[in-house]
């Protein structure tokens, strides 16, 4: 088997909520405490991206899924684990050593109205990364390529000299995509990129990324809540909760023959164009808040199949027979 | 009789440079304990069409013709003082974002009992029962308890909870719900939507469902609406038009949906975007992005035609229609 191209090792990602020292020192039962609070985003995460593939990270708000990607990316520090890309570990580097691996993996964002600079026009928002990447190019070089970029994501490249807010919200998108895609990248990172937009545009936008894909050999990180998305985009897909990773697998697998409980209850909440009454798998309760994990499992709250060691023990991602990774300890001993 | 009959309907909004029509000519009923789907992506219209039922739409934007029949009664001629004894009571709505619609200042308490106060000559003491009947109906875990508390103390599935369970209190003929469960997770989404479901089924209660979820509508509703550009498309049963869409935009909707199309291959797409509302075309809006337009299409909106159960305004539909009643017609 060939290396991941990204690979992510036991990451994890708290965000602190108890401000300065002063904040955090209390007074209880006569005598000073000091209080940390933390959101614990993600915690303890494996992941690998095979180049060529989409590997989707699929889960509810508050699952962690975008911090993975921002991690991922850089964008934060993770507060444990590694971020390692073609066998380079990358979450450590000086700013001046990770410039390459800044040019050869990109984000696009969820919400085209807020990503693209509004002061800026099109022809500049295209050319600044350019010039940051290729210091060398010339003016002609340049503008070659923001035509070549902006006709592949079918945006007239004459519009160059427009400002963001002239475009409608599937424009600006194809603007976004055109912006990562103007420097080569190898690897995209997409949060949520189509979720602001309206269904006939979401399916403009999914065809490009895909034509992307094939077109410049693309390897995709794609974060999404919409499992609909997931089965027709990815290759594989992984399911998060509560900041663990619960099940992982090819994107037919999963979705023919999910094995963990959230998944099966996630997967039936779909609406489906064909079903005439919904029936879903009801959870108890609401996810509970990543401040104060649960203990054992994260999910033991609400699930079905809850007993006494799924109260006590974290369970770590195992291979059933059919390939599929998933984190339960019903499935484990074969209660499910 | 329809319970609620809207005919002809215009709102026009006036701006600098003349007046943007947001609805033109739209005419729908709605039976008692119906439920009805509004589709459309945004832009279409839609929650103006909502809106303007309650005569709810804000200035510069009014109503320019057309009438809304509730029992008979015209809402759309009706004065604010009349209009106030139907909002929230006869007819309830229930909108996208909870915490906008819920006072972050007072307990869910005291906004329920307001709410009931406004309508009925009751004590707080008997409104306040009602209330806990109607967090009951909605099944929320401890309700007693849930009076107290503000708003922010609850989860955006437990508010969305309390805003049906306002909608609920005045026992309500009808309730509009614009984009209930948008801005839920999807898990929570399946369970208000099943819950919405049920309570309308129980109370016979008539529900307008205001989506762009195609899932949702074919999953609640009976009948539905598609619009675009202001106007509705095509109506008809739900069933009967997610299985055979007649127009070009609807049958693009669905075909545009990822789980229409095969695993990793392309999916269909609508060239285009939905024209704004300061350079709607001439005739069909829909032409521009149609790959049926022809010259006629480009002059003047086509007329409903009738095809099963649902009716079409496309000139392509209207066609084909004609051409199979002459082929009848040689036949016999």
């Amino acid at each position: 088997m060939t290396s991941p191209l990204v690979s992510i090792r036991g990451l994890e990602k708290r965000f602190d909520l108890s401000g300065s020292l002063l904040e955090q020192i209390t007074f209880e039962g006569g005598r000073f405490r000091r209080k940390q609070e933390a959101v614990h985003a993600i915690n303890g995460v494996d992941l690998e991206v095979q180049k060529g593939e989409a590997l989707c990270v699929v889960g509810e708000s508050g699952c962690g899924k975008s911090t993975v990607a921002r991690t991922v990316m850089g964008l934060l520090s993770p507060s444990a684990g590694e971020i390692h890309y073609d066998g380079q570990r990358i979450d450590n580097l000086e700013r001046k050593d990770s410039l390459p691996y800044r040019r050869k993996m990109q984000m696009i964002f969820q919400n085209p109205y807020a990503s693209l600079n509004p002061r800026m026009t099109i022809q500049q928002t295209l050319e600044e990364p350019i010039r940051f990447h290729h210091p060398d190019w010339s003016q002609v070089q340049v503008r070659d390529k923001i035509h070549e970029v902006m006709h592949s994501v079918g945006i007239d490249p004459d519009w160059g000299s427009r400002f963001g807010h002239e475009f409608s919200g599937g424009q600006r998108q194809r603007i976004a995509i055109a912006r990562a895609l103007a420097v080569d990248p190898e690897f995209i990172v997409a949060d949520e990129p189509i979720s602001a937009l309206d269904v006939s545009i979401q399916a403009q936008v999914l065809n490009l990324l895909m034509d992307a894909q094939e077109s410049h050999g693309l390897t995709y990180l794609f974060i999404t809540h919409d499992l609909a998305v997931v089965e027709h985009f990815g290759t594989r897909v992984a399911v998060m909760y509560l900041g663990r990773v619960c099940e992982l697998a090819d994107t037919r697998t999963l979705f023919s023959a999910p094995r963990h409980p959230y998944t099966q209850a996630l997967l039936s909440a779909i609406p489906k164009l064909e079903d005439d009454r919904p029936n879903h798998i009801r959870l108890k309760g609401e996810v509970p808040t990543p401040v104060n994990l649960p203990s054992g499992c994260v999910f033991h709250g609400r699930c079905p199949y809850a007993n006494e060691r799924c109260r006590q023990e974290v369970p770590q991602l195992i291979t059933t027979d059919g390939g599929i990774q998933v984190a339960c300890h019903a499935v484990e001993e074969g209660r499910l | 009789m329809a319970l609620l009959e809207v005919k002809d309907l215009d709102v026009r909004f006036a701006v600098r440079g003349g007046d943007l029509t947001a609805l033109r000519g739209i005419s729908f009923t709605l039976d008692k304990g119906e439920r009805l789907g509004l589709v459309g992506e945004s832009g279409a219209g839609k929650s103006v069409a909502a809106f303007s039922i309650l005569n709810l739409i804000a200035k510069p934007g009014y109503i320019a013709g057309g009438q809304i029949l509730f029992e008979g009664r015209d809402l759309a001629a009706m004065s604010e003082r009349e209009l106030r004894k139907i909002r929230g009571n006869r007819i309830a709505m229930i909108f996208q974002d909870p915490m906008m619609t819920l006072n972050p200042v007072l307990t869910i308490g005291t906004q329920m009992v307001e709410a009931i106060l406004a309508h009925r000559k009751i004590s707080k003491k008997e409104a306040r029962a009602i209330a806990l009947d109607r967090l009951q109906k909605v099944q929320i875990p401890s309700p007693e308890k849930r009076l107290d508390q503000y708003p922010h103390e609850l989860s955006g599935g437990m508010r969305q909870r309390v805003i049906i369970a306002i909608a609920l209190l005045l026992d309500p003929e009808i309730i509009i719900a614009d984009e209930p469960t948008t801005a839920l997770d999807v898990t929570i989404q399946a369970e208000i939507m099943d819950l919405l479901l049920n309570l309308c089924e129980q109370e016979n209660v008539a529900l307008m469902l205001i989506t762009h979820d195609l899932g949702v509508v074919s999953q609640v509703t009976q009948r539905m609406l598609v619009m675009y550009s202001g106007r509705i498309i095509e109506q008809g049963p739900t069933r009967e038009i997610i299985n055979d869409a007649q127009h070009p935009y609807t049958q693009g909707l669905i075909n545009a949906l990822p789980q229409m199309g095969e695993p990793g291959e392309r999916l269909f797409q609508i060239p285009g975007s939905m024209p704004s509302l300061k350079n709607v075309p001439s005739g069909c809006p829909f032409h521009p992005r149609c790959k049926f337009a022809t010259e006629q299409c480009k002059q003047a909106m086509p007329e409903y035609v009738r095809s099963g159960n649902v009716n079409v305004a496309c000139y392509e539909v209207a066609n084909l229609i004609e051409q199979e009643k002459r082929m009848q017609e040689a036949e016999s």
